[in-house]
């Protein structure tokens, strides 16, 4: 199985860091839903370019996480896990992308207020757009 | 402790010795645990193939401690790991040339207790070979897939690869690198391999061995290889920065101030956090990083090795 996760080798921090956070990122958002069984350490090393090192200690983090689980001789496979834990998870990305376009507003001069305006403005042009968007796909 | 640990590594080497009076090998000292695959690299005569050819006791040793799959090579040595032993030589034998593939593949089964016909046919119709051939009509890719196919019938523990893949065709190359990772699937398996090309180091291997000139220069784990070998962009923090303390921390190879305000710097051998933790103590934010590629990280390592050992070599001359 090939898992939406890609190594960008131009970032600053490790392989490891970059493939586990992702691979997290995908269990909590839900992508990949419980059961789920995952590649074989080798397959995802191969595909990823990494060393079976890496992905090794990945798996062995995210077990001792409780995100996945392994079973002799059958695989490795996407753990229960909590909506608590799901919706934290969702929460916390959805506030790390909104400081980021803060921070983009800060460097470009906005005030408070201009940047709460904005905000709101966004997400009006965005929900009617996406309502638009429902209707020309039906 | 220490047997238990030699259980798990499927190469032991400590100041082995190798070769004749034209290219001598070594001295080595290196461990490769089971269950991985090592690249071996270095330029042409770096010893990758004289090292290849130590491991199935075909060189002569010239001292110090060789260990395969737990048993000692050389004279006395118990040689029966070599029967767990896949091997594709760097040429083909010469000798086999009147030979038809399916008759090397008969001669090997003699060989090789664990000799399985149904996966030596399996791999013939992964790599579409027919068997009737006599090898010396077979052009140079198809011969290579003859021998990979012959070196991995008898589901070998270690496989020992020099240059495999020259003059397979880009379709037979990833049929290959697929057989290959259903090779290492089980975990237990291990593969050295000598090879040019970089793909198949970044897409294959955990360690990178590094030869140069018959001497080892390191036996690295690949990705930190990457990550301790690159080039940053960074901004200054705020104020300037000082590039002078950064250039004089261990691994700073280069601090070169751009015409936009931003900074290249270069890092070689040094571990990533240590890394970022130097430039943000000299002032630096770090913005983008690059990797260098393989053969940059080998120019760059094997100069650093000759500057030090001319450095060695200049230190013992007389006064």
């Amino acid at each position: 199985m090939q898992l939406p996760i890609k190594v960008d080798e131009q970032r600053p921090e490790p392989l490891y860091h970059q493939i586990e956070s992702q691979l997290r990122g995908l269990i909590l958002g839900g992508q990949l839903a419980e059961g789920t069984s995952l590649p074989s350490i080798r397959e995802l090393a191969v595909s990823l370019k990494c060393s079976a090192i890496t992905i090794r200690r990945v798996y062995q983090d995210l077990e001792a996480e409780g995100y996945i689980r392994t079973r002799q001789g059958s695989g490795t496979f996407v753990a229960d896990v909590g909506n608590a834990d799901r919706r934290e998870h969702r929460l916390s990305r959805v506030a790390e992308e909104m400081e980021r376009a803060v921070d983009a507003a800060w460097q470009l001069g906005c005030t408070e207020e201009e940047v709460e305006e904005l905000f709101r403005k966004a997400v009006l042009r965005r929900a009617s757009s996406r309502k638009g968007g429902e209707n020309s796909d039906a | 402790m220490l047997e238990r640990e030699d259980g798990r590594l499927a190469v032991r080497m400590q100041g082995f010795l190798a070769g004749t009076e034209d290219f001598r090998l070594g001295p080595l000292d290196v461990m490769i645990p089971r269950g991985t695959v090592t690249a071996v690299i270095g330029s042409n005569g770096s010893g990758k193939s004289t090292l290849m050819r130590a491991l199935l006791g075909l060189e002569p040793s010239r001292g110090g401690v060789l260990q395969v799959l737990g048993s000692g090579v050389g004279p006395g040595g118990d040689e029966s790991y070599k029967v767990r032993t896949g091997f594709v030589a760097e040429s083909p034998h010469a000798y086999e040339n009147s030979m038809t593939v399916r008759e090397k593949a008969e001669f090997a089964s003699l060989w090789y207790p664990n000799w399985d016909w149904e996966r030596y046919r399996r791999l013939l119709a992964l790599f579409d070979i027919r068997d009737g051939v006599k090898l010396s009509r077979l052009s140079k890719g198809h011969r290579r897939k003859a021998e990979l196919v012959v070196a991995m019938a008898h589901d070998p523990e270690l496989l020992i690869l020099d240059e495999p893949t020259s003059g397979l065709d880009p379709v037979i190359w990833k049929v290959w690198l697929d057989e290959m990772q259903s090779f290492m699937d089980s975990g237990d398996k291990t593969v050295l391999i000598a090879t040019h090309v970089t793909e198949e180091v970044k897409r294959l291997a955990d360690y990178v061995l590094i030869l140069h000139r018959g001497r080892c220069i390191g036996l690295y784990e690949k990705d930190r290889l990457f990550e301790e070998w690159r080039t940053v962009l960074a901004e200054p923090a705020g104020g300037r920065p000082d590039a002078g303390a950064l250039r004089s921390r261990e691994g700073c190879a280069k601090v070169e101030e751009l015409e936009n305000g931003l900074y290249r710097i270069e890092w070689s051998a040094t571990a990533m956090p240590e890394q970022d933790a130097a430039m943000r103590a000299c002032g630096f934010r770090p913005l983008d990083s690059r990797r260098l590629e393989l053969e940059e990280i080998l120019a760059r390592i094997t100069q650093e090795e000759i500057s030090n050992t001319s450095k060695e070599e200049g230190s013992v001359e007389p006064a």
